[in-house]
């Protein structure tokens, strides 16, 4: 019965057979979805190695850093297909998130060879892709040396290609000329908002269409007598709490970071657009947010999601996605809506943070880590991921096309897969890439704590931000 | 016969109980989260009335918790393992080289001895990540990266200059005629300080030993940046209970009951050293 299915199984994967029909004859020969589902992703791996000498490293090992969050669980489940393929080992360390980039800017500072690849956002490719500590990844993916002519890197959502590639040039555009692609994504997340259909239900209120709308549903919600709170956002002083929902919105009033002229940065987030889209973000916190609104980070905000204790979030879809399972209260309840703030009618701008991988510069196996970056950001890995674990959202067009990974998202995860159709049209990275990234944008949540906190107001607030970043930017001669 | 209560006395009792009640509420809180699963610790309003369970200690013994969306791998008791394996070596090796340096830096003036004294302290005053960064070079070049020598090398720079600072003070104190006695009746200077010396300042010693555990203990940065995830200490280890998909905060604090555990019971048994040791080396006379 075995061997039938594994004929099966070759037939689908040459495309002779549907995906239907080879479910159904798993069925009609007594297996399970999820037999049929191993013996696919094994065939698949037999396939890639068709077209490619991914036996070419035979016996070396990679050794990887990586974070501890559901994509690196997703990386490790398939593994095995990895060692297989290539007659590799892989040895990995997992750190979790709240230390990790300390331990990577540790290790890449100093010229540790002890990761080969590691996992990364796109952000810190900025701090260290120029410092010289990452392989420019464009000199792999485009030599087909290097590079299995099945990888498909077109496929790859092109705002997310360039999203994690720079010149390394202060303002210069991401993906712009001469930009260097630092970090391949291996999954990403981007900003919209998760509601609680109960409490929604409860109060008679429908996911808001703009951001005015939104601070009057999140009021409703607070006063509807529920005992919870209107909406969930970041707060803490934290570059954090600037990327989520905060500057998707701003980008969507199109307020802008910095504007660029003659090389030099300028701070532009005093606009008009960046105060009148702060001011209704500053209220909507002052009268719904939670009461420790300037504690809060990622964890804060999806606990309360999941455990009922707010009504809405405008955070990463990714974040409602885990909310919705595991054994959080709400979990079943939770829905997910695409978010375009400005009401003159514009489509959704979320930013977007990617998880990314990365080659290590001063690795001497750079040959074997890009033979498991390969992989690992590649379709079939990606649909293992998608499919069976949560490597959600996945980066590639064939991925989001696929469809037992759609009917999983539908079943489960209501208005998933249309927030996402409308949000990822513009999901990209609306911050100006420069090297003072961090401590700008935590400066930028001090400010916002205080206009929260009633110590300022915003006109004021955000002048006396563009002020301050301006000086620092001329201190550092970038301004 | 009843006994008069004074007004007095009753203020200060309820005093006493809410003083108590603030420093202890928190440890208790924790202690009862810890046989709570995440949804009750989450109600909304909390209670102190549940169903205890046991699920998270076992999790964490097991190395498994098997929760709604999948399994979570748990090295906890490898964590817990290394804090101790860290923390008493670490110790150990300061307390054989702290102590006689404390006891020349107390009987002995020597050339630049204070200025060594000074620069075993100053180890304190360096921010970690300054000393860290090259240190991981250099720990890669000598083969000592991600070993426990080299992690229990650079512990020394919590436990040693504790340890030669406050057994040094205590040294101090003791009366050297006791000492100077032993010599004349012919003892080598060898036989003095392990005879009459240390056991003299023992109750310094236990204390410096103890505060040196619990700063050792309580460190998190130098494994992080020195060491792969096997030789991580609990402090680190806590933190994987925190993931982007959630905060488990029954583990955590079942974590957070066990790792205190030891150190409490090394506390509660040197006690008595410890005030005493303390005190007696702050103050000259």
């Amino acid at each position: 019965m075995h061997e039938k299915a594994k004929d099966a199984v070759a037939s689908f994967v040459a495309g002779r057979t549907s995906r239907r029909e080879l479910f159904g004859y798993g069925a009609k020969l007594g297996l399970g979805a999820a037999t049929m589902g191993f013996l696919l992703n094994e065939a698949q791996t037999t396939a890639q190695a068709a077209d490619f000498d991914w036996q070419y490293y035979k016996g070396k090992t990679v050794n990887l850093l990586l974070n501890k969050h559901p994509y690196a669980d997703a990386i490790i489940a398939d593994l095995e297909n990895f060692k297989k393929l290539t007659g590799m080992d892989v040895k990995y360390d997992v750190f979790p998130e709240d230390v990790y980039f300390d331990k990577i800017t540790a290790a890449l500072s100093s010229g540790s060879t002890q990761y080969d690849a590691f996992m990364t956002g796109a952000y810190q490719t900025w701090q260290y892709g120029p410092a010289g500590w990452l392989e420019d990844l464009n000199e792999y993916i485009k030599d087909p040396k290097w590079t299995n002519p099945a990888y498909a890197w077109d496929d790859v959502l092109p705002n997310l290609k360039a999203s994690t590639s720079w010149s390394g040039v202060p303002g210069a555009a991401l993906g712009g000329e001469g930009a260097k692609q630092w970090a391949v994504p291996l999954a990403f997340e981007l900003n919209s908002i998760t509601y609680n259909k109960r409490i929604f239900d409860k109060a008679k209120v429908e996911p808001a269409k703009n951001l005015p709308e939104l601070v009057e549903i999140a009021a409703k919600i607070q006063g509807s007598g529920q005992n919870v709170y209107g909406i969930g956002t970041r707060g803490s002083r934290s570059w954090a709490t600037i990327h989520p929902g905060y500057l998707s919105a701003f980008a969507n009033y199109g307020g802008k970071d910095f504007e660029v002229a003659d090389g030099k940065l300028k701070a532009a987030m005093n606009s008009a657009a960046g105060k009148e889209m702060t001011a209704l973000w500053v209220d909507m916190i002052k009268s719904s947010g939670p009461r420790n609104w300037s504690t809060y980070t990622w964890y804060q905000v999806g606990t309360d999601l999941g455990a009922g204790a707010s009504g809405m979030i405008y955070d990463a879809d990714v974040l409602g996605y885990f909310m919705n399972g595991g054994d959080n209260k709400e979990a079943g309840n939770l829905a997910f809506s695409a978010f375009a703030p400005n009401p003159k009618g514009s489509s959704p701008t979320p930013n977007v943070w990617i998880w990314s991988l990365a080659l290590n510069s001063y690795s001497s196996q750079k040959g074997p880590a890009w033979w498991f970056v390969q992989w690992a950001t590649g379709t079939e890995h990606g649909l293992f991921g998608a499919q069976k674990m949560d490597l959600v959202n996945p980066v590639r067009n064939k991925i989001w096309q696929d469809e037992t990974f759609r009917a999983r998202i539908a079943k489960s995860y209501p208005g998933y897969l249309e927030q996402y159709a409308a949000s990822s049209p513009g999901s990209k990275i609306y911050f100006t890439p420069q090297p003072l990234f961090f401590n700008l944008t935590t400066e930028w949540a001090a400010s916002l704590q205080r206009m929260v906190a009633g110590e300022l107001p915003v006109s004021e607030g955000l002048d006396e931000l563009a002020a301050n970043v301006d000086n620092q930017l001329k201190q550092a001669g970038l301004g | 016969m009843a006994s008069k209560i004074s007004g007095g006395a009753v203020l200060r009792a309820a005093a006493r109980i809410i003083v108590l009640l603030f420093f202890l509420f928190p440890i208790f809180w924790v202690f009862l989260m810890s046989f709570q699963t995440n949804q009750q610790i989450l109600r909304i309003p909390p209670s102190i009335f549940f169903t205890p369970t046991l699920e998270n200690y076992t999790a964490l013994f097991s190395g498994r918790l098997q929760t709604a969306s999948g399994s979570l791998d748990i090295a906890f008791i490898k964590n817990l393992l290394n804090s101790i394996i860290l923390s008493s070596c670490s110790v150990l090796i300061a307390l054989i080289l702290g102590v006689p340096a404390a006891y020349a830096f107390a009987r002995f003036k020597f050339r630049l001895g204070e200025n060594i004294a000074f620069t075993l302290l100053s180890f304190r005053f360096a921010p970690p990540l300054l000393v860290l960064v090259p240190l991981v070079a250099y720990f890669q070049m000598i083969g000592l990266s991600d070993t426990y020598i080299g992690l229990i090398w650079v512990y020394q720079l919590i436990c040693l200059p504790l340890i030669l600072w406050i057994v040094r003070g205590y040294f101090e104190d003791i009366s050297p005629d006791i000492e100077h006695a032993y010599r004349v009746d012919g003892h080598s200077w060898a036989k003095t300080f392990f005879k009459i010396a240390i056991p003299l300042a023992r109750p310094g010693i236990a204390a410096a030993a103890l505060l040196s555990f619990i700063f050792a203990w309580n460190n998190f940065v130098f494994a992080l940046i020195l060491a792969s995830a096997d030789k991580q200490p609990v402090t680190v280890g806590a933190l994987a209970f925190v993931t982007s998909a959630g905060i488990q905060y029954g583990i955590i604090a079942a974590a957070i009951v066990l790792s205190v555990t030891p150190t409490l019971l090394l506390a509660l048994y040197a006690q008595r050293y410890l005030v005493e040791g303390l005190s007696l080396g702050a103050v000259k006379g």
